[in-house]
């Protein structure tokens, strides 16, 4: 290992990347379109799930509680059915996918509970479509608003306290659920495809073949090559932010944490990138692999669907994926803060890319390049 | 005292069922340029790239400079420069930055200046690799490979895709580097070249060695004749030639060429003519040279093939 090499390659790339304008242009524009594209979707309507329609027969004050509980989220545009239609009707009339009915006697049962925990506990009745996945979704957010109140009813007051804060305040939107998804896919995608790219058009040009017969190993030209991509992940990722910021009002935590999860993002994607363009030698081939590698990750990792929504294997699957975790501890670092998720996530990811690492240098050789 | 600084011994490298060095042996002395010349696939670039120790021999041995290229391989790296085949380099570095850059890939401290004026491109020191004619890039190749001043400097078809003109610029600077002292293993499937540049020549076809030594020795021990083209001449040139016992190659509207087997018979036909009052619109005599040498090499090695079949 030879700093000074290492250097010599990074000032290489940096250069040419810095004197290229449509480079320049083309690298800055896709983190721009994707969160222009998405800021747009996900702040302007406000109700990123669409219509939640419930019925409260119960109308007493744990219902009206929950309402609001709901409405606070943010998630939905809540559409009050009238107490008087007939709750299965109007469900199939209107083609809904969830239905949710306050029965009458809630506040009373949740009353007697509270005065006495051995009484009946109060249910809601929650109508849904199974055939459409997006049901379950937002099922799964009524739950959890339940859940709190559960919590918060049972008197751990501390802890609802907080609960709810996250649930209800106004301080978060859903754009910046959005955001370290975003950042996570920018990352990976650029340093993925800028690996596989600059390393197929080096051996088309010949270049790799003139670098083997210099004392350049191959460990120092893997490192140069991660802390270039790493340049242009931070680059990217302050344009996302910048945007997201001046125009949809993001306002994520800034912190070391999330500069070691790109970094970790980076160190193992670009050496994904190594690894191919080393067994992958034709460069639309290359391509066709790096495809194959980022798509099953963009789409099972939670950046564009929730998990929930999937079939259980295809959880399992996505809890496999290097992506998975740099979402979960990218958002934890933006948003929740969340020591536990944050810790276990960057252990997660940095043994897979450490061992992408040492992976790319143990089976890549200049040799027969 | 002559040294060699390259021995290859039984040299072998087999792709599939493909023997595309088939059992080479040769040496190079210091100081020499030494070509390696052959047609396009007769497994020139293979050789040489397991002499820049950037291929795997399937068997032999290979020494340069007095190290085996599977054990030394960085020491020997630091000692070789090359320039290899359809060189290239990044585009958008300026000629100054790319001889830098090589030469810190190297770890040393060299005069990019030296170097610049040695390629003869002090014109185009500040312009940008992307903008240079192809003549220029084979240069800053050679500058390149120079970074780390080594000893011996492979150059692996140094002006293949290049005009005559640009290629002789490459010729003055390959017969600088030589001045200079340094081994040169050129690679070409240009005779002309190998004829101008080269002390030392091994003709190489389907991964074989058919022929090696100077070029006046190869063309000595495979030719014993010279050569009379004659153009635009009256007629009964070819009778008179073979009257005189020698023979005639070709004869058509263009010229004729007539193989004599010495000086003394070159005057001898001469006089012939002039006594005759045969004229003539121009005439060329001379030794058959390496490329007339290849098609008879060659030539002769298809013909054995398809014997042994």
């Amino acid at each position: 290992m030879n700093a000074r090499r290492v250097m010599a390659n990074l000032t290489v790339h940096l250069k040419q990347f810095s004197r290229e304008k449509s480079t320049i242009f083309f690298v800055l524009l896709f983190p721009i379109l994707l969160m222009v594209l998405f800021g747009f979707i996900f702040s302007d309507q406000g109700s990123s799930m669409g219509d939640l329609h419930i019925q409260n027969v119960d109308g007493g004050f744990h219902s009206q509680a929950l309402v609001s509980a709901i409405n606070g989220t943010g998630l939905f545009r809540i559409v009050e059915v009238d107490n008087s239609t007939d709750a299965n009707q109007f469900f199939t009339d209107n083609k809904l996918n969830v239905l949710v009915i306050i029965p009458a006697g809630y506040s009373d049962s949740i009353n007697m509970k509270l005065w006495n925990s051995t009484s009946p506990q109060a249910n809601l009745t929650i109508k849904y479509d199974e055939s459409v996945s997006y049901s379950q979704t937002k099922i799964s957010v009524v739950n959890s608003i339940v859940d709190g109140m559960n919590k918060g009813l049972s008197g751990s007051v501390d802890y609802i306290g907080l609960d709810m804060d996250s649930v209800q305040s106004d301080e978060w939107k859903f754009i910046d659920f959005f955001a370290p998804g975003i950042i996570a896919m920018s990352v990976m995608s650029s340093s993925l495809f800028g690996t596989v790219g600059m390393n197929t058009e080096l051996r088309q040009k010949g270049i790799l073949r003139k670098l083997s017969t210099t004392p350049l190993t191959r460990t120092e030209w893997l490192l140069s090559n991660i802390l270039y991509q790493m340049f242009m992940s931070m680059l990217s990722t302050a344009v996302i932010l910048a945007v997201g910021m001046g125009m949809f009002g993001l306002r994520p935590h800034i912190n070391l944490y999330m500069v070691v999860f790109i970094l970790l993002c980076v160190f193992s994607f670009a050496g994904i990138g190594m690894l191919i363009t080393r067994f992958v030698k034709e460069a639309e081939s290359a391509q066709a692999a790096a495809n194959a590698v980022m798509f099953p990750m963009m789409f099972l990792s939670g950046t564009f669907f929730q998990l929930e929504m999937m079939p259980g294997f295809l959880q399992t699957i996505a809890r496999f994926l290097p992506l998975y975790y740099v979402n979960e501890g990218l958002r934890a670092a933006m948003i929740s803060l969340d020591s536990g998720i944050i810790l276990e996530s960057a252990v997660i990811i940095g043994i897979f890319g450490l061992g992408v690492f040492v992976l790319g240098v143990v089976l890549t050789s200049w040799k027969d390049e | 005292m002559t040294e060699d600084v390259i021995t290859v011994k039984d040299l072998v490298k087999v792709y599939g069922n493909v023997r595309a060095v088939d059992g080479i042996t040769f040496a190079v002395e210091k100081g020499e340029v030494f070509a390696f010349l052959g047609p396009n696939g007769a497994g020139k670039t293979t050789t040489v790239e397991m002499i820049e120790t950037i291929r795997t021999p399937t068997s032999g041995d290979i020494s340069i400079l007095g190290k085996d290229v599977k054990k030394d391989r960085m020491d020997i790296l630091q000692r070789i420069g090359v320039l290899p085949q359809e060189f290239s380099s990044f585009d958008r570095l300026t000629v100054e930055e790319t001889i830098q850059y090589y030469s810190r890939l190297f770890c040393v401290d060299c005069d990019v200046g030296r170097l610049i004026k040695l390629v003869n491109l002090e014109e185009h020191r500040k312009k940008l690799y992307v903008t240079l004619s192809g003549g220029l890039k084979q240069r800053v190749g050679i500058a390149v490979s120079l970074v780390n001043n080594p000893e011996i400097v492979f150059l692996d078809e140094p002006t293949t895709g290049l005009d005559p003109r640009a290629r002789h610029e490459v010729w003055d600077v390959i017969k600088g580097l030589k001045r200079e002292g340094k081994t040169i293993f050129l690679t070409t499937h240009y005779m002309e070249e190998a004829e101008v540049l080269a002390d030392y020549i091994a003709i190489i076809s389907k991964g074989k060695i058919i022929a090696y030594g100077t070029t006046t020795e190869l063309i000595d021990s495979h030719f014993k004749t010279i050569k009379v083209t004659i153009k635009g001449g009256s007629a009964g040139i070819g009778q008179l030639a073979k009257k005189m016992g020698m023979a005639v190659h070709s004869e058509d509207k263009g010229g004729i060429t007539i193989e004599a087997t010495g000086n003394e018979q070159v005057v001898e036909f001469l006089n012939a003519l002039k006594a005759n009052g045969i004229s003539y619109l121009s005439m060329d005599i001379r030794k058959p040279n390496l490329e007339e040498l290849f098609l008879v090499l060659t030539g002769e090695a298809l013909v054995e093939e398809e014997a042994a079949k």
